[in-house]
């Protein structure tokens, strides 16, 4: 019962919700940059009521949004800051210390709250925050005591404000079972129809669950014919779950991916508040929003990008087939006719490259996006350490994948937060020290080659690598008195548990710790690097890879099992005679290019039947002295693969770096040549410490 | 329509030695023939290897190793039922699964004493229904490998 | 009736469909060389199966000509423009529809 559709806009619910997150991530950014300036602008005589405006509309918009997918608390949150905006708007209350701190301190409880829906996390508690706003609020409600206000809110959003209050049904609905709507699929056969069951048996079949809100046909890429029923029905999943065997499938149309209950029938009834008051949100319809986005912006869907992606990465695979096909034709068809096939060839795969770059690009944001986001953060930390903080933005127009920036954003938190809490030293030791009072912070992006380097540097007191020592001593991590240089250093402090201070961090809710730092890091398939010099600063450098993995590889068998090997590591492939090969204390050696290459035979590593053919191919990685022979059967070829993930902690094993399908529906595993190597020269292969990315 | 309540859920059963198991529907993305696996070096002994499913390569379990029972070669009748959990996607290798029952949440007994043993491990508990007796499983408990992390 | 009319059509099979979504279904069970579509069936209009053809690839070749009764003439451009091969109005001769047919099938021989 394999679903040959892509499985697109299959729910729509999920797909509203990612509308929501997205169009909150630009409204907090907004406010956050807002509140910053208007920070600047507290006690003078006059704020700019643009700035005002803005933040009024932002948390305006942030409430009806938040309102539509039933988020309460996110819904409060902004109504109480949409509050007290408008007093100021209107002049009610004077913007003060207290007042933007209290914003700020929301807008990070509310940024808490959207985050916990989008991960399926309990919200964290509103009350106080919510409080405090209301003090705010009643505040300056008796300060203006005369009710006439000269300047009142434009009608619009008046009207809105009048239509949205009246609360949603929510508990109303609570008990009793909604209908549920699901999309049924029927592909027809001639096996079928002579069982009787055919298109008209299938609807009436479906009548009798329920309504039949839609009937289309759909033609499938393959010429066949599949029927969409879109059916509501109050009967559960089990009355039809069993009709695959009748070809009849079907996926839920409004159940968001969350697995509650308590989430079904949170959808079930945004849903239905979605439909009757249709015309009380205050949507994107504010004219707020069409001033903030261009109207040639358009938003897409991540994982419609990323459907795009699997798409382009099934036309690498087909392209890198038809390449296997022309070589075998070779032989078979005049020079000139496989030459221009052969052209045709090498153009496609230039055009799949553009292809691949350009939707890629579409992935791509600015690196500016996080980078707002520390300033507000290093901002806060600024006023609790009681340090002075200047913070310089470099680079922020590189651009980087929207998906990295993402997984990075709490990593590259950790470590700003870090870098102010135990990197810069207090005002008075900065003085002690001849330091400038104003410590730095410098947050840094670059394109690199196929990389995108993020630097976090500070000119703080640096990392005391005796104390890191001492530590891991102390825990038996290491032994002997050696000097840790800066490699080693990392690998220490990203062990997990080692730094107390993550443990202080992460018991009072914030960061994510160094382990998570270099996990996340690893997960992506970028580097770190660290640089610290006492008394001078601390450096971290996060080196991302540009572009999703597709990458160039050769594949060979190996105990009759096909492996794909990056060709950028395997220097070159040799054939080597069996008899040929000599062991010298427990290991089997060739000779090549003059010198002696040790061989790892993959067979044996990885326990499959091992060869006896009277010579087999051998890829050989690294140079020198460092090279090494990893022994397969035969190299098969050589082409395009798109790499996928391996993340599983089932199948999460050292030597694979991740799997690809050469088309034909089989996994091919992508060895990570480097640690296999690693471990037959007898390293751990356990994965180890994140730092030797 | 009406006699619908809350407190009974759909369940996929499969059968494994035998015996039929239960797991929430809900969880169960989809089912499929047990087609190529590939082996993963190196990694846990149930696990058989990863698959293609949907264009995702996710790892192939094989729930009688899993529940210490031997392993037989897969048929036709053998299904992947690939199963959402914890944000993670398993498929699951059972002998074969063909039915859905709607089981009550009171009908969920927690396993006897008696089957403690290996497979109890991994059950949530035991439902009756019309006098069948079906295991319901702990996905969770299933599917996580802490226990048997990876050796080289 | 209508496949009354059609048995004279040598060495033809021929297939009914009692809906629309039928009349889509049979193109799927076997291959099809002409359709003739009633206009008004009980859950797609037959020009939204018309439409449904020529709008794939695989099946667009297929020539359709499209049934109504009397007083519905005002979509026969409709359906001329939608891609029907022809337009018959009912009622009509028999003869006429086979042969019409017949011509239909001579004229597309890739698919007879």
């Amino acid at each position: 019962m394999s679903d040959p559709h892509p499985d697109n806009g299959g729910d729509f619910f999920a797909q509203f919700l990612d509308d929501y997150f997205a169009e909150c991530d630009e409204h907090l950014t907004l406010v956050r940059r807002h509140l910053l300036a208007l920070e600047e602008q507290v006690g003078r005589p006059d704020v700019d009521p643009a700035l005002l405006d803005e933040l009024f509309r932002s948390f305006h918009t942030l409430k009806g949004i938040s309102a539509m997918v039933d988020l309460s608390e996110a819904e409060r949150l902004a109504h109480h800051m949409e509050s007290y905006l408008r007093a100021l708007r209107q002049k009610e209350a004077r913007p003060g210390v207290e007042g933007v701190e209290t914003l700020m301190a929301a807008t990070t409880v509310l940024e808490r709250v959207i985050t916990a829906r989008r991960t399926g996390e309990a919200p964290p508690a509103i009350d106080t925050t919510v409080a405090r706003l209301r003090a705010l609020h009643s505040e300056s409600a008796a300060t203006a005591e005369q009710p006439a206000p000269l300047q009142t809110a434009d009608a619009s959003d008046t009207d809105a404000e009048h239509v949205r209050s009246p609360a949603r049904p929510s508990g109303a609905a609570g008990g009793s079972e909604h209908a549920r709507v699901w999309r049924f699929e029927f592909v027809p056969t001639p096996a079928l129809s002579e069982r009787g069951v055919n298109v008209n048996s299938i609807r009436a079949r479906l009548q009798e669950l329920g309504e039949i809100l839609q009937a289309t046909p759909h033609v499938r890429g393959d010429g066949g014919i599949v029927f969409e029923f879109v059916v509501a029905t109050g009967f559960e999943e089990s009355t039809f779950a069993g009709w695959h065997e009748d070809n009849l499938t079907y996926t839920p149309v409004e159940e968001a991916t969350a697995d509650t209950t308590e989430a079904a029938t949170t959808n079930g009834r945004a849903a239905l508040s979605s439909d009757t008051d249709e015309d009380s949100h205050p949507t994107q319809a504010t004219p707020a929003a069409s001033m903030l986005s261009p109207s040639n912006v358009v938003r897409v869907d991540l994982a419609r990008l990323d459907e795009l992606m699997r798409l382009i990465g099934a036309l690498v695979t087909s392209r890198a087939r038809l390449d296997e096909s022309l070589k075998h034709l070779k032989r078979t068809v005049a020079p000139a006719e496989w030459r221009a096939l052969q052209e045709t060839s090498l153009a496609m795969s230039r055009q799949l490259r553009d292809l691949r770059e350009g939707v890629m690009r579409v992935r791509m944001v600015q690196v500016g996006e996080i980078f707002e986001r520390m300033r507000f953060v290093v901002r806060d930390l600024t006023r609790e350490s009681g340090k002075e903080i200047r913070l310089e933005l470099l680079g922020q127009e590189t651009e980087i994948d929207k998906f990295l920036v993402e997984r990075m954003t709490d990593p590259l938190l950790h470590l700003v937060r870090n870098a102010v809490s135990h990197g810069l030293e207090t005002v008075e030791e900065r003085a002690a020290l001849g330091k400038p009072p104003e410590g730095k912070i410098t947050l840094r992006a670059a394109t690199s080659g196929d990389n995108v380097l993020i630097e976090i540097a500070d000119d703080g007191r640096g990392i005391d690598a005796e104390r890191v020592a001492a530590r891991a001593r102390e825990r038996g991590l290491i032994s002997g008195d050696e000097r840790l240089d800066e490699a080693q250093l990392l690998e220490l402090i990203c062990a997990p548990g080692f730094s107390t201070r993550d443990e202080a961090d992460r018991a009072s809710g914030r960061g994510v710790g160094m382990d998570v730092v270099c996990s996340t890091v690893e997960e992506l398939g970028g580097t770190l690097r660290l640089a610290t010099e006492k008394g001078r600063g601390t450096r971290f450098t996060v080196g991302l890879p540009l572009t999703l993995a597709i990458a160039e590889a050769l594949i060979a068998s190996v105990g009759g099992q096909r492996f794909a090997f990056p060709q950028t590591v395997v220097r070159e492939v040799i054939e080597v005679e069996a008899s040929s090969v000599r062991v010298l204390e427990n290991n089997e050696i060739v000779s090549y290019r003059g010198e002696v290459l040790p061989l790892v035979r993959l067979a044996r590593l990885f326990d499959l039947e091992e060869t006896t053919g009277d010579s087999f191919h051998v890829f050989v990685i690294g140079g020198g002295a460092n090279a090494v022979g990893l022994v397969v059967d035969r190299a098969v070829g050589q082409r395009e693969v798109v790499v996928r993930g391996l993340n599983d902690p089932l199948v999460k094993v050292a030597g694979v770096a991740g799997a690809t399908d050469l088309g034909d529906g089989r996994v091919v595993l992508i060895l990570d040549v480097a640690a296999l190597k690693h471990s037959a020269l007898g390293g751990r292969l356990a994965a180890g410490i994140g730092t030797a990315i | 329509m009406s006699n619908i309540t809350n407190d009974t859920e759909p369940f996929v059963l499969f059968e494994l030695a035998g015996t039929t198991y239960g797991v929430r529907s809900r969880f169960v993305q989809q089912m499929e023939m047990v087609e190529h696996i590939t082996p993963v070096p190196n990694a846990p002994p149930a696990v058989e290897g990863v698959v293609l499913a949907r264009g995702q390569v996710i790892p192939a379990l094989s729930l009688r190793a899993r529940f210490g029972f031997e392993k037989i070669p897969y048929d036709l009748r053998a299904r992947l039922l690939v199963v959402n959990s914890g944000g993670r996607t398993i498929g699951l290798i059972a002998d074969t699964a063909r039915e859905f029952v709607r089981i009550p949440a009171a009908a969920i007994e927690p396993p006897p004493e008696a089957i403690t043993g290996l497979s109890g491990k991994y059950l949530e508990g035991i439902a009756t229904i019309d006098g069948r007796m079906i295991l319901v499983l702990d996905l969770g408990e299933v599917i996580d490998l802490g226990d048997q992390q990876p050796v080289v | 009736m209508v496949t009354a009319s059609l048995r004279a059509l040598p060495g033809a099979s021929f297939g009914e469909a009692s809906s629309g979504l039928e009349a889509i279904e049979r193109l799927a069970l076997a291959p099809v060389d002409l359709m003739i579509l009633d206009l008004n069936m009980p859950d797609m209009h037959g020009l939204e199966v018309l439409d449904f053809l020529r709008r794939h690839r695989a099946y667009s070749r297929i020539p359709v000509i499209v049934l109504t009764t009397r007083g519905d003439e005002p979509r026969r451009a409709e359906a001329l423009a939608a891609g029907a091969a022809l337009y018959l109005t009912k009622p009509f001769a028999p003869q006429s529809l086979a042969a019409q047919a017949e011509a239909l099938l001579k004229a597309h021989p890739e698919r007879a």
